[in-house]
C-alpha cells in the first residue's frame, strides 16, 4: 500500500462513504468510546494541559535540532552493533531493505504495523522480490487477508468491516470454519501467526519513538506482535520517519503516556518495548543483526517552514476521533493511509496537491482537532494554511470561487457596496423565496438548499431598523 | 457604559430580530449602544476559504469602524473570535497590527460582555418551554467562552434546560464548508438534529447566527416543530 | 563490533540548510518548561502504592495477589495451578533462589510432574521451542510502575526476552521494593544507568497485563499474540 489508497476522485470517495452505513455507524461509535477514554485518561492526570505543553515543548526542541539528535542516535545505534541508513526517499529506503533481503537470502518476512512502511509502499517491494511478507497487527492481518484493503484509521486500520465481513474474509481466503466471534477470529490469527513469527527470516517494525542518548527504538503495542517480530527472527529492520525520535528515556517516557492515553485511553498499552541494537553476547533471542532505517520522503521540506508543527505529530489519532468530518466520511475518502485532520495537513505536505488540494477543504475550521491534539500542534490552522497555498500560491481555486470571493471582498469593504447589495438582497431573492425562507437557491445556494432552507433576507435591515429608532421612528 | 455593537453581516442582512433583542437586553442591563454604519463583515468566508490577502481591505475597514470604541460587542462567538484573529493576520505590519491588537483587546462575544463585564448573571428574562443549547465551536474552543450561555440560560424564569448529547460536536456549518462540501455538511446537520429531537426539547438555543441558520435550516426542511432561537432572544423574551 | 552508518553526512546537511543554519553538533540539553510528571503520586508510601497497583491491575485484566516471602512458594504454586499446571519456563535467575523458591522449583515441581524448563543460554533455540510450547512463564519484575500497573523487565542471556511472550500464561513475581510510583521513574533510574557508563538492555519491556486487542469493531479480546492471562504477585517483604 503506498500512501494513495485510490485513484476515485474525492467527490466519489466521499459519496461512498456517506452510504456505507456499517461504517458510519463503526465510526461513530468508535469515537465517542476513543474520546470518552482519552477525556478520561486526561482527566485522570489533573494537570492535562502541563503534559500537553511538555510534549509540545519537546516535540519542537527536537525538530528544532534534529540533525544533533539523528546524528546522536545514528552513533549509539552503531555503537552497539546496528546498522543505520538514512533514506532521502521512499525508492533510497525500500531498495537498501532489498538488498538486505537478497544479501540473507529471505524468503518470510514479518512485520509489525508500521505508517511508514506503508507509505514508502514497503510491501510492494517485497513481494516483487518473490518474499512473502506478513503483517502481524490484527487488524493490519485482516486487511492484507483481504487482498490488501487500504486501513482506514491509523489506530485500528480495520475500523470500517465487521465481524462478520472478517469471517467471510477469512473463510474465503484461509479456510476458516468458526463464527464471527472477536475471540475466535484472534484465535484464529493467533494460530497461523505463531508459525509465522517462529519461521520468518526478517522481522520489519516501525518506531514511536527513538532514543538518541542510548540509540534505542520504542514500540508501542497491546497485541505483544511487534514483540515478536523483532524477538523471533535472525535480522530486524526497523523503519522510522525521520523525526521520530526524542533525547533520551526520560523524553520517550512523556510522550508515551501521551500517545497512549490519547490513542486508546491506556495508561500504558500491554506492551512498550525498548530495543537497543541486536542481541547482546550469550543472548538467546532478539535479532543477530539490527538495521535501522531512516526516511526522508519529502519530510525535510515540511522544516523550516509553516507547516513544520506537523513534523511534532506522534501518531495517536486523538484528531481523528474528534473530527466531525471523519465521522461522516470515514478514512477511505482521505484516500490516503494518513487520514483525518492530520492527513489532511500531511497528505498534501507528502504527496501534494495533485491528488489532496480537497482535503484542507474537508474541515469546518472547528478545531476539535487542535483541541484533541496531546502535542498541541494547531492543526485547523495548518488546514487554513493550506488553503492559503493553495489559493494564493498555487493559483489552484476554481474561477467561480475566486469571482465569488472578489466580490465579496469588494462588497465586505465597502459600505456603499455593501449598501446597495444588501438593499437589493430581499427584492432580488423575493422570486425564489416562499414565505420567509428560500427553498431551492440558485449558485452557491444551490447545495444549501438541497438539504437545507435558506432564510430570506429582511425586507428592513437590522441597521435600518437601528437607524430609524435612534430617530424616534420605532418598527 | 457605552457599548459599541458589532452585529455581524448575518443579523443585519437575515436575522434583524436577533439585533433588535441584543439592543433591547443590552439597554435594560443600562448600556448606551452605538451602531457605527460603516460596519460589514469580519470578513470570515473568504479568510477562511484561503482568501487572505484578499480579505485584508475588510479587516481594515472593520478595525477603522471600531477604532473609538471601549467595548466591542458581538453576537456571534465565530465573529468575535475574527476579531482576535486580526493581529496574527496583520503581524509585523506596524500601522495595522498595533491597531488589531487593541480591537481584539476590546472585542466581546455577547453573553461572555453581559457575565463577565457587566457582572451579570440573572437579566430578569421570562420563558416557558423546555430548552437546550448548542455550543458553537468557535466560541468555545477558539474563543474559550464556555459558561457564560449557561449562567445565563439557568436564571431564564421557566425555562427547562436539557443538554445536547454531542453539544461538543460542529453542526456543519463551517462557513463556506457548507456550500463547498454540501453533502458531508447534510449529514453533520442531520446528526445534530437528531440530537436535539434527542433531547425532546421544543427550543434549541444557539449563541451564533450562522450555527442557528444552519441548523434551523435543517429543522425547517424537516418539519420539525423545534424553535430555534438566539440566546439574546431568549433573553429578551418577557 | 560496530554498525554501519551510510548517507549520514547528506541527508543531515539538507535538514540544517532547512532550518536555515549550520550542523549543529553540540547543544545544551534543555531545561523543561513543565515537568507534570512529577506530580503523580507524588509522596505516596509503599504501601499506596501497592494499593495503587492492586486498584490497576482491574482495569488491565490482571489477577493480583498479595503474600510475602514465606508464603511466595505457595502463592506461586497455587497460581500456576490456577493456570492449569503443566510446562513451566523461567529465567535463570539468581532471585528465584534468594526469594526461597528452590525447594519447589528443583524438587516439589519435578516430583508433581510440573515440567520445568530454566532459561539456558548455552542451549540456544531449545530454549524458544520450549518457550513457545509452555503453558507458563515466570519472571521478575525489575522495576514496577504502579499508576499503570506495569511490570518492566531486561532481558540479558540468562533473561530471555520472549519468556514473558511466548507462554500461553504469564506470572510476574513484583518485590514490593521494586515498586515506583509511574514510568518517569523508571526512565529515570535506567537514565542513571547509562549516565553511569552502563550499557543499556538489549530489550526492556514494560509489561501492562496481558496481550489484547480491539481491532474488531473495538470489542476487547483478551490473549492476541503474546499470554492470554497474567498474574503479578507482590512480595511484601522484598
Amino acid at each position: 500500500m503506498a500512501m494513495k489508497t485510490s485513484e476515485e476522485k474525492f467527490t466519489d470517495r466521499v459519496d461512498k462513504g456517506i452510504h456505507d452505513s456499517f461504517m458510519r455507524s463503526a465510526v461513530s461509535s468508535a469515537q465517542e468510546r476513543f474520546q470518552s477514554r482519552r477525556l478520561l485518561a486526561a482527566q485522570e492526570l489533573g494537570n492535562w494541559e502541563d503534559w500537553r505543553s511538555h510534549g509540545e515543548e519537546i516535540r519542537q526542541h527536537v525538530l528544532e535540532n534534529l540533525d544533533y539528535y539523528l546524528y546522536e542516535l545514528s552513533d549509539n545505534v552503531a555503537k552497539r552493533g546496528g546498522h543505520v541508513y538514512f533514506a532521502q526517499t521512499a525508492e533510497e529506503a525500500t531498495s537498501y531493505i532489498q538488498n538486505v533481503v537478497e544479501k540473507k537470502k529471505a524468503k518470510k518476512i514479518v512485520k509489525s504495523k508500521s505508517m511508514v512502511t506503508e507509505e514508502i509502499d514497503l510491501n510492494a517491494g517485497l513481494e516483487k522480490m518473490g518474499c512473502e511478507v506478513i503483517e502481524t497487527d490484527l487488524g493490519e492481518y485482516i486487511l492484507q487477508v483481504d487482498d490488501h484493503d487500504p486501513p482506514s484509521h491509523i489506530v485500528v486500520p480495520a475500523l470500517h468491516k465487521n465481524k462478520e465481513q472478517i469471517r467471510d474474509v477469512f473463510k474465503k481466503n484461509q479456510g476458516y470454519t468458526k463464527t464471527e466471534k472477536p475471540e475466535e477470529l484472534a484465535l484464529h490469527a493467533r494460530q497461523k501467526l505463531r508459525h509465522e513469527y517462529l519461521t520468518a527470516d526478517i522481522g520489519i517494525t516501525g518506531c514511536n519513538f527513538a532514543i538518541a542518548e542510548t540509540g534505542s527504538i520504542t514500540l508501542v503495542t497491546n497485541e505483544g506482535n511487534a514483540d515478536l517480530v523483532a524477538a523471533l527472527p535472525k535480522t530486524q529492520i526497523t523503519v522510522m520517519g525521520m523525526e521520530r525520535l526524542v533525547p533520551t528515556f526520560e523524553e520517550m517516557e512523556v510522550l508515551v503516556s501521551l500517545l497512549t492515553r490519547s490513542a486508546v485511553g491506556q495508561k500504558l498499552t500491554s506492551y512498550i518495548t525498548t530495543l537497543t541494537g541486536p542481541r547482546e553476547e550469550g543472548d538467546v533471542d532478539g535479532p543477530e543483526e539490527f538495521h535501522l532505517v531512516i526516511v526522508d520522503n519529502g519530510r525535510s521540506d515540511i522544516l523550516g517552514g509553516e507547516f513544520q508543527s506537523i513534523l511534532q505529530c506522534i501518531r495517536c489519532a486523538a484528531c481523528v476521533n474528534a473530527c466531525p468530518v471523519y465521522r461522516q466520511v470515514g478514512g477511505h475518502s482521505y484516500g490516503s493511509i494518513y487520514s483525518g485532520p492530520v492527513g489532511a495537513v500531511l497528505s498534501p505536505l507528502l504527496g501534494g496537491y495533485d491528488d489532496y488540494k480537497e482535503l484542507p477543504y474537508a474541515s469546518t475550521l472547528c478545531g476539535a482537532c487542535t483541541e484533541a491534539c496531546p502535542v498541541k500542534i494547531p492543526l485547523h490552522e495548518l488546514l487554513h494554511k493550506h488553503r492559503q497555498v493553495i489559493v494564493e500560491k498555487e493559483g489552484r481555486a476554481p474561477i467561480s470561487e475566486k469571482i465569488l470571493m472578489k466580490a465579496f471582498g469588494l462588497g465586505a469593504s465597502s459600505p456603499a457596496l455593501y449598501s446597495i447589495g444588501s438593499k437589493m438582497a430581499s427584492p432580488a431573492m423575493s422570486l425564489i423565496t416562499q414565505g420567509n425562507k428560500i427553498s431551492k437557491g440558485p449558485g452557491p445556494l444551490k447545495t444549501w438548499t438541497e438539504s437545507r432552507e435558506f432564510p430570506a433576507p429582511n425586507k428592513y435591515r437590522f441597521r435600518d431598523w437601528f437607524n430609524n429608532r435612534s430617530k424616534g421612528e420605532e418598527q | 457604559m457605552k457599548v459599541t455593537l458589532f452585529a455581524t453581516c448575518l443579523v443585519d442582512m437575515f436575522q434583524a430580530d436577533v439585533g433588535k433583542a441584543v439592543v433591547e437586553v443590552l439597554e435594560r442591563l443600562g448600556c448606551e449602544i452605538d451602531f457605527p454604519d460603516s460596519q460589514i463583515c469580519c470578513g470570515q468566508p473568504s479568510y477562511n476559504s484561503g482568501y487572505v490577502e484578499e480579505t485584508k481591505n475588510a479587516m481594515k475597514k472593520m478595525i477603522t469602524t471600531f477604532e473609538h470604541a471601549e467595548y466591542v460587542v458581538s453576537p456571534s462567538g465565530s465573529c468575535a473570535y475574527m476579531f482576535k484573529e486580526y493581529p496574527h493576520v496583520f503581524k509585523g505590519d506596524p500601522v495595522w497590527e498595533p491597531k488589531a491588537k487593541a480591537l481584539a483587546d476590546r472585542t466581546y462575544e455577547f453573553t461572555e460582555f453581559i457575565v463577565d463585564v457587566l457582572g451579570v448573571e440573572d437579566v430578569g428574562a421570562k420563558l416557558e418551554g423546555k430548552a437546550t443549547f448548542h455550543t458553537s465551536c468557535h466560541m468555545t474552543r477558539l474563543l474559550g467562552v464556555k459558561q457564560a450561555p449557561m449562567k445565563l440560560l439557568s436564571h431564564v424564569n421557566g425555562l427547562e434546560f436539557t443538554e445536547l448529547p454531542g453539544k461538543e460536536r460542529c453542526c456543519g456549518f463551517g462557513g463556506t464548508f457548507s456550500v463547498k462540501m454540501g453533502d458531508i455538511s447534510e449529514q453533520m446537520v442531520d446528526e445534530k438534529v437528531c440530537n436535539v429531537e434527542e433531547t425532546d426539547a421544543n427550543i434549541l438555543v444557539g449563541a451564533d447566527a450562522g450555527c442557528l441558520m444552519n441548523i434551523g435550516g435543517r429543522i425547517d426542511r424537516k418539519g420539525k416543530s423545534i424553535k430555534v432561537m438566539h440566546i439574546a432572544e431568549v433573553l429578551n423574551s418577557k | 563490533m560496530n554498525g554501519v552508518i551510510q548517507n549520514r553526512e547528506a541527508f543531515l546537511g539538507k535538514i540544517a540548510h532547512r532550518l536555515e543554519r549550520e550542523r549543529k553538533t553540540n547543544i545544551k540539553r534543555p531545561e523543561w518548561n513543565y515537568q507534570p510528571q512529577d506530580a503523580v503520586l507524588k509522596n505516596a508510601t509503599q504501601e499506596e502504592l501497592v494499593e495503587v497497583l492492586k486498584e490497576q491491575c482491574k482495569n488491565i485484566h490482571t489477577d493480583f495477589v498479595l503474600t510475602n516471602s514465606a508464603n511466595l512458594p505457595h502463592s506461586l504454586k497455587e497460581v500456576v495451578n490456577g493456570f492449569g499446571g503443566g510446562s513451566v519456563v523461567t529465567w535463570k535467575d539468581e532471585r528465584f533462589a534468594q526469594y526461597g523458591l528452590s525447594q519447589l522449583m528443583n524438587e516439589d515441581w519435578p516430583q508433581e510432574g510440573v515440567d520445568l524448563h530454566v532459561w539456558n543460554h548455552t542451549k540456544k533455540e531449545e530454549n524458544i521451542e520450549k518457550a513457545s510450547h509452555a503453558n507458563v512463564g515466570i519472571t521478575i519484575s525489575d522495576i514496577t510502575l504502579a499508576e499503570s500497573g506495569t511490570v518492566v523487565l531486561f532481558s540479558s542471556k540468562d533473561k530471555g526476552r520472549t519468556v514473558s511472550f511466548l507462554p500461553a500464561t504469564s506470572i510476574i513475581i513484583v518485590p514490593k521494593s521494586s515498586i515506583v510510583p509511574r514510568m518517569t521513574q523508571a526512565a529515570r533510574i535506567i537514565r542513571e544507568k547509562v549516565k553511569s557508563g552502563e550499557l543499556v538492555a538489549s530489550c526492556i519491556n514494560f509489561i501492562t497485563g496481558p496481550s489484547n486487542s480491539a481491532d474488531i469493531e473495538m470489542i476487547l479480546v483478551i490473549g492476541v499474540h503474546g499470554p492470554i492471562k497474567a498474574t503479578y504477585i507482590v512480595v511484601d517483604d522484598i
